[in-house]
């Protein structure tokens, strides 16, 4: 299977270290880091990464309007929000802003496997190797 | 030395904290979203641990520039516990009240007195909103380290000065105190506060050991 790109955009160093850690063990990724949304916006213009986890709450530019900017780049980016802010009105605007589905925080192995899985099920339609 | 290390507590021990309280103030944020049924806008919670004695000297500042306070407080047990308190301006409460029960007449932009007779309605709104945000933040930590707390009934005051709004004793050696300093918008209004814990050397100790055990199972 292909090593998938992944970028993670979240300004907690400890957040990130979580979602590293519930990744597939049995699979090799190719993992890109950001602190916070600017920078995870350059980095998702540098690496035009297959698979996105971006964070909601963050100092700067918020989570929204970092997928809101990658979404305009790539209208067919998948990103996943992972966030701490689980109001039912934040999940509704990260999903009309285009995420493919919000995880509340902390992410489990569980859900952090499924719902790449069903990521790579939409990349796979695409005809995305 | 860090206030933080001299709290027992390495920077590393702060980040895992800082983040479970970001997940807990989510939640807090959430639970106020549907009692206010607005949007809430979570800020960045910044924490830190310190001395208890050096609370007066960390918070006073931002507590000196208001004209009073509110001071709600919670105390918990179990294998964490302490005493949980939210600060707010005092006349936090007079804005809160004219969110929930506008009906009632408040002023959409508060009184300018804070002292002016907190009454029974707007003393319900600060017990009522203290009661979710430390019952979110306490009660989501300890559910995110795997124990449980149990709580006493809130209580609510008004003062001009944090050292007689907290007990005394609270202050002493051997006391640690996780502050919390936060920014929750309703809709348009920004009210700033603080969240911090008071709890023993021992209580503390176990946190630290419980957050360790929290970001094994990452590992």
């Amino acid at each position: 299977m292909t090593n998938r790109s992944i970028l993670v955009v979240d300004d907690s160093a400890i957040s990130r270290k979580i979602l590293r850690s519930c990744l597939p063990r049995d699979r090799e990724f190719v993992v890109v880091e950001a602190g916070d949304g600017a920078s995870g916006l350059e980095r998702f213009r540098e690496h035009g990464p297959d698979i996105t986890f971006l964070d909601l709450t963050m100092p700067g530019m918020s989570g929204l309007d970092c997928l809101a900017e990658m979404m305009a780049l790539r209208p067919t980016a998948i990103v996943l929000v992972v966030t701490a802010d689980v109001q039912a009105r934040s999940i509704a605007r990260a999903l009309e802003s285009g995420a493919m589905e919000v995880l509340p925080k902390p992410p489990t192995r569980e859900a952090i496997g499924g719902a790449l899985a069903r990521a790579e099920g939409r990349l796979g339609a695409r005809g995305v190797a | 030395m860090s206030p933080d290390r001299e709290a027992g507590f390495e920077a590393v021990d702060a980040d895992i904290l800082r983040e479970l309280m970001n997940i807990a103030f989510g939640k807090a944020g959430a639970d106020l979203a549907d009692v206010l049924d607005m949007f809430v806008v979570l800020n960045v919670p910044d924490v830190q641990v310190i001395p208890a004695a050096r609370l007066h000297d960390h918070i006073g500042a931002e507590i000196r520039s208001q004209p009073g306070i509110s001071v709600v407080e919670q105390d918990f047990w179990g294998d964490f516990q302490g005493n949980a308190f939210l600060i707010l301006p005092a006349v936090a409460g007079k804005n809160l009240l004219a969110l929930l029960a506008p009906e009632e007449g408040t002023p959409a932009t508060g009184s300018t007195d804070p002292y002016a007779a907190m009454d029974s309605l707007e003393g319900d709104t600060l017990m009522e909103m203290g009661n979710i945000i430390i019952g979110a933040c306490v009660g989501k930590l300890a559910e995110l380290l795997g124990t449980v707390v149990s709580y006493s009934p809130p209580s609510v005051s008004v003062d001009d000065d944090l050292g007689r709004a907290i007990r005394a004793d609270l202050f002493e050696p051997g006391y640690s105190a996780v502050v919390l300093q936060t920014v929750f918008s309703f809709g348009n209004r920004d009210v700033k506060g603080f969240v911090f814990l008071v709890s023993s050397r021992e209580s503390v100790q176990w946190l630290k050991a419980a957050l360790h055990r929290f970001m094994a199972q990452y590992e």
